[in-house]
């Protein structure tokens, strides 16, 4: 630290919040080997130790998806397992501590959105995530709400997992099986070319997961907040921002589609310290 | 309080598996279904599993855990020639069978267990196909009523090029498109269908005997979240349904 006009400066610091990133391998490769073994156990081999249960017993959006029916009935839509609802409870308790930490650090269709999306960091530098013009961008942020309600219809009324066969998630991780739905292919090939240009393209204009979780956005006990006194107006914090969620021009971000990565902080790309915080209290 | 990168990674790994480890303790962790068909609740065969509660996820080896019939023989039936016939799930049979342009899938291994060993399966308003290996195991093993005998000959196909086809499977063929598109009742069908078939709210209350319950709810499921057998219900749906076919 050193300290330049009155304000202290970290001159060697890391860019990224490293730990997520491992955090986000971590649940990957879970996901993944989970779902390979599923198809082995299925084939009459298996790992040992390792679960073998569906993609969509260990998917939190399928909670969501059987609540009403569940409420209504006691009843489970198709395919949907108890865990789907334990999961779905998990991690809205973290959802409301947090905001959507599940989107930013667990979720893995996020991670790969990321992973695509160094590849256009590198070829587009800094126009890279600016390609949507603002005005269509911020009509486009309101799809995924338009997505859930329908996802939520349509499950309910039928009882069955429709979105399944547009679910770009199921796909990656099942697109070498039978199961999978020619249009969830579709989806996520296009999701995946569109992360070339526009950051977790899924997780801002489609995901109806990510639309549940981000109204805790708007009530999360721990929230992104900018000390105005300490704040270089740098505007690094924004253009850091995976969502584009313009974090120099707030006092406390509860942009419903904050991810809760962290990386606008003063631990990462923010360069005065405790300037760009995730707390409770108040800053100046 | 302020919190950095480090312990919020420490915290949701703890809060994940902490509530996953507290879940499996509550007996609330349940990722897959038990694989064991309800049973029949009254009459003679009270108390043995139901075929017509077999699902697409079961394998032959769960079929034959809880029906006298072995994996072997049902892989013999559908045509499963590769791999352990114990670990082949029912629902695979349904993409084996695209090609053939028929349904030959979980409730064609339904008809066919319930057939084998001589347990009550109602067929009335089904098409139900069975491939020919499957209705020969059927026919050799002789304990078919002249009925049941009479509608495997009906509905029995022929798959594979370089296989004879019968002349009944080719009649079948020209009915079956027409056929199919009509309203069924079947386990799945559920009660928003059948109000959206035609069926009013007061029709259907009085034949389950229950207010309406939630429009997404399965025959199959009210029957068992009911202690009703749904196969006593169906006739009486069906006869409605068909009342206001168009």
């Amino acid at each position: 630290m050193v300290t330049i006009f009155g304000k202290r400066i970290r001159l060697f610091r890391p860019r990224t919040i490293w730990i997520r990133r491992v955090v986000q391998w971590f649940f990957f490769l879970l996901i993944a080997l989970i779902a390979i073994n599923h198809t082995l156990v299925q084939n009459g081999s298996g790992i040992p130790i390792l679960s073998s249960a569906s993609l969509h017993a260990v998917c939190p959006f399928g909670g969501v998806e059987t609540l009403y029916t569940f409420a209504a009935s006691g009843l489970l839509v198709k395919k949907i397992h108890d865990s789907s609802l334990v999961l779905a409870g998990i991690v809205l308790v973290l959802s409301f501590l947090f905001g959507p930490v599940f989107c930013g650090w667990v979720c893995p269709l996020g991670t790969v959105q990321e992973w695509v999306g160094k590849l256009g960091k590198k070829i587009f530098k800094r126009k890279y995530n600016h390609f949507v013009p603002a005005r269509i961008d911020n009509i486009l942020r309101y799809a995924r709400y338009v997505i859930l309600i329908w996802v939520l219809y349509v499950t309910t009324t039928s009882g069955v997992l429709i979105f399944e066969a547009y679910d770009p998630y199921f796909a990656l991780f099942n697109f070498w099986s039978t199961e999978v739905a020619w249009t969830a292919l579709v989806i996520l090939g296009g999701m995946l070319l569109l992360s070339i240009f526009v950051e977790r393209p899924w997780c801002k204009y489609a995901c109806p997961y990510g639309a549940v979780l981000g109204i805790t956005n708007l009530f999360r006990v721990f929230s992104i907040k900018r000390a105005e006194s300490t704040c270089k107006a740098d505007g690094a914090c924004s253009i850091m921002c995976p969502m584009n969620i313009p974090v120099d021009s707030v006092k406390v971000v509860r942009d419903h589609q904050c991810i809760s990565c962290l990386e606008c902080t003063s631990e990462a790309i923010c360069p005065v310290a405790k300037t760009v915080v995730f707390t409770t209290g108040d800053v100046k | 309080m302020t919190i950095t990168s480090k312990p919020l990674a420490v915290i949701v790994l703890v809060i994940m598996f902490g509530g996953i480890a507290f879940s499996s303790a509550m007996g609330w962790w349940v990722t897959e279904s038990t694989k064991q068909p309800v049973t029949f609740t009254e009459g003679d065969f009270a108390g043995q599993a139901n075929p017509a509660d077999i699902r697409g996820s079961y394998t032959f080896g769960d079929i034959a855990k809880s029906f006298d019939v072995t994996p072997e023989v049902l892989a013999q039936a559908f045509g499963v020639t590769e791999g352990d016939p114990a670990a082949f799930a029912v629902k695979e049979l349904e993409v084996i069978s695209l090609d053939s342009g028929y349904e030959i899938g979980t409730v064609s291994v339904r008809l066919f267990v319930a057939y084998y060993t001589g347990l009550p399966f109602d067929t009335t308003g089904q098409e139900i196909y069975l491939p020919q290996p499957a209705t020969d195991i059927l026919l050799a093993k002789g304990n078919l009523t002249s009925e049941q005998i009479a509608y495997l000959e009906k509905y029995k196909v022929t798959l594979g090029a370089s296989a004879p086809v019968a002349e009944s499977t080719l009649v079948v063929v020209a009915t079956s498109s027409t056929v199919s598109e009509e309203n069924i009742v079947k386990g799945k069908t559920t009660f928003g269908e059948l109000l959206a078939w035609g069926v009013s709210q007061e029709i259907i209350e009085s034949i389950i005997g229950a207010p309406l319950p939630d429009l997404a709810m399965t025959m199959k499921d009210y029957a068992s979240a009911n202690g009703l057998n749904f196969e006593t219900l169906k006739p009486a749906l069906q006869a409605e349904v068909d009342k206001v076919k168009p």
